[in-house]
């Protein structure tokens, strides 16, 4: 393998992953679980409740951190990482989408986008340019100034989508992102994620909605914390 | 998956760390106060009361210390009083006449001046009732009362041999504000023991001789002539050399009264202002206590007000996590949220506390002094009391595991 060749290393890949809960028994919550995630694909990691869905979100978002096996995020192996570097992985090669949206409150859109390079050390300035572009990309150029109150679900989830892209991040997680939307919105959100894989983003959508996952071009099932199915894998058997 | 190990390492060494700049530090913790604005000015409030209240004590102790030397300044340190005693033996209430005279032949001294209070009442004139002093006493002095006492005229001249001995009269401050005489020129006259007396001059106040700005003062041969009385001193006022204050002082009885020194008071008028000092001191020590408990209260407020904060914060906690936030850029943010409310709270407690100050001070006529201590230690006070109130619910918020944080409330 030519080693050091981006566009052959996977955008997030999961190698043998095991991760448990203290208790007694302790819980197994992913069970031997395998993934890998080429750049430019637009996943959907589907599954019903306390199947694991929400483990696998924060073990690929490096929230948190297997109890062994490997995570290995834009070709670094994260699973023995510091807090401190954990950290520095999500703030350049992570993007978060989340289900409740958690836009700062009497914060315009523009800053709550420009939140998004925050802790990359960028100028408030060039924050805010990339954040107005980050808007625009999303359809809310025309709502920079509005702040969370003002805006419907489906805008809000477009401000969080804004901000999970403004930092151009190596994959975007996005948890239940329409969990907390109408149908319409709902629609404009899959659209808009649909577009960003077009233009080159690495997306992955956890959702316990399997039409939604079928609107995706690769769905992973995940059954009490193991890969119940991969139609990648499917259709390459 | 050596390879990906390999590229992990390699990949390592490219891996940029998160960095939150300081002015973003500070950014980001003023918005987190502005969002709750209500709550920031009523938590600022509190440490803002025990600021002030600190200046304003040590401001105010300041000023009327300040005050205090100015007048002790003004009285000299080596001025003595001698009075006739009202101690064990009780005496007889009365001075040799000649006591001055004996007394200014004490090496160290540099000048006496006696005074003797009339039984005469001094009247505005002959149609007001006898009683109506308007609480002013009539009292004989000798030339040199006003060179002893640094004393000076606001108006009219100080006695010399000639008026001194003829029917006129200079009045203490309080006599002239009483009686409403400012001015000398048209010759206003008093009425004192059923004797007619022009008004020559008027004092300034004296230090800390409020008895002499109530005083009508006429010459001493005058009230030898017009009232034919025995001049016995009353007081004594002496100026001494300033290196032997106590010497003298020591040897006032009984160069004043060889005949029963035990009936003789001797005493040094600076040192009453010294004491009044200390116990203004003591004051400012009282309220200085009670200011210091209000910024503890005001502390315990900013500290609970920051652990509310931590809890209805989590989910931005977790956010912040997400975006790349390390555990010291949380701790960070709240550590500078708290010093910012306790600096708001400082900064408007030093102004209140100097206005307060500024306001009593003028109304009392003092000059205004703002010790630099009281603000640059009220300044202290407040960021200290900022970091220790933040520093617990701040840690909280950094050991929040980002997991935790993002699960919605």
């Amino acid at each position: 393998m030519t080693a050091g060749s981006a566009s052959l290393r996977p955008a997030l890949e999961l190698v043998e992953v095991v991760k448990e809960y203290a208790g007694n028994p302790p819980v197994r919550a992913l069970d031997d679980v395998s993934l890998r995630v080429s750049r430019g694909e637009l996943v959907a990691i589907v599954g019903p409740s306390g199947s694991g869905k929400s483990t696998m979100l924060n073990v690929m978002g490096t929230l948190d951190l297997p109890t062994s096996g490997s995570v290995l995020i834009d070709g670094r192996e994260v699973s023995k990482f510091s807090d401190r570097r954990l950290s520095a992985v999500r703030s350049h090669s992570i993007g978060f989408v989340f289900q409740s949206f958690f836009l700062l409150d009497g914060v315009s859109a523009l800053d709550n986008v420009a939140n998004g390079l925050l802790y990359s050390g960028v100028r408030e300035h060039v924050r805010r340019a990339r954040a107005a572009a980050a808007l625009e990309t999303v359809g809310l150029q025309h709502r920079l100034g509005h702040v969370p109150s003002q805006l419907s679900g489906g805008e809000r989830q477009r401000v969080a989508i804004a901000r999970a892209i403004v930092n151009e991040p190596s994959i975007i997680l996005a948890d239940e992102p329409t969990g907390n939307l109408d149908t319409a919105s709902s629609e404009t959100v899959m659209s808009l994620l649909r577009e960003l894989n077009t233009s080159g983003s690495t997306i992955v959508v956890i959702t316990h909605d399997r039409e939604v996952a079928a609107s995706l071009p690769r769905q992973v099932a995940f059954r009490d914390g193991r890969i119940e199915s991969d139609s990648a894998l499917a259709e390459a058997r | 998956m050596n390879t990906g190990a390999n590229e992990g390492a390699s990949g390592s060494a490219r891996l940029t760390p998160s960095r939150l700049r300081p002015s973003d530090v500070v950014r980001v913790g003023g918005s987190g106060l502005r969002s709750r604005k209500t709550r920031t000015a009523l938590s600022a409030l509190g440490i803002m009361i025990g600021i002030a209240a600190m200046v304003g004590v040590l401001g105010l102790s300041e000023s009327s210390q300040a005050d205090l030397r100015k007048q002790i300044e003004a009285l000299g340190t080596n001025l003595l009083t001698v009075a006739p005693g009202t101690g064990f033996g009780g005496g007889d209430g009365v001075l040799p006449e000649e006591a001055a005279a004996k007394i200014s032949r004490i090496g160290p001294v540099e000048v006496t001046a006696d005074v003797v209070t009339l039984q005469e009442q001094p009247l505005r004139n002959d149609l007001v009732n006898q009683n109506e002093t308007n609480g002013l006493t009539a009292v004989a002095t000798d030339l040199d009362l006003l060179d002893t006492l640094n004393g000076s005229m606001s108006a009219g001249d100080w006695f010399n041999d000639a008026t001194a001995s003829t029917s006129n009269v200079i009045l203490g401050s309080v006599a002239a504000e009483r009686h409403g005489i400012t001015d000398v020129s048209d010759g206003v006259q008093l009425l004192i023991g059923e004797k007619w007396f022009t008004v020559i001059g008027v004092l300034e106040p004296f230090p800390l001789a409020a008895d002499l700005d109530r005083s009508v003062l006429i010459g001493k041969a005058a009230a030898e002539s017009v009232f034919d009385v025995e001049l016995n001193p009353s007081i004594v006022y002496v100026r001494t050399h300033p290196d032997f204050v106590d010497d003298v002082r020591a040897v006032l009885p009984a160069t004043a009264d060889p005949a029963s020194p035990e009936e003789v008071d001797a005493s040094r008028p600076s040192e009453l202002l010294e004491t009044q000092d200390a116990i203004e001191d003591s004051f400012t020590n009282l309220f200085l206590g009670l200011g210091a408990v209000s910024l503890l209260v005001g502390g315990v407020g900013i500290a609970n007000v920051m652990v509310i904060a931590v809890i209805e914060r989590r989910n931005e906690i977790g956010l912040r996590r997400a975006l790349g936030a390390t555990r010291a850029h949380i701790r960070r943010q709240f550590l500078t949220e708290a010093l910012l409310l306790s600096t708001l709270g400082g900064v408007g407690g030093i102004g209140l506390g100097i206005t307060v100050t500024w306001a009593y001070a003028r109304a009392q006529g003092w000059d205004v002094v703002v010790p630099t201590l009281a603000v640059v230690g009220g300044m202290a006070a407040a960021l200290l009391i900022g970091a220790v109130a933040g520093l617990y619910p701040a840690m909280r918020a950094a050991r929040l595991a980002p997991t935790e944080a993002l699960r919605a409330a």
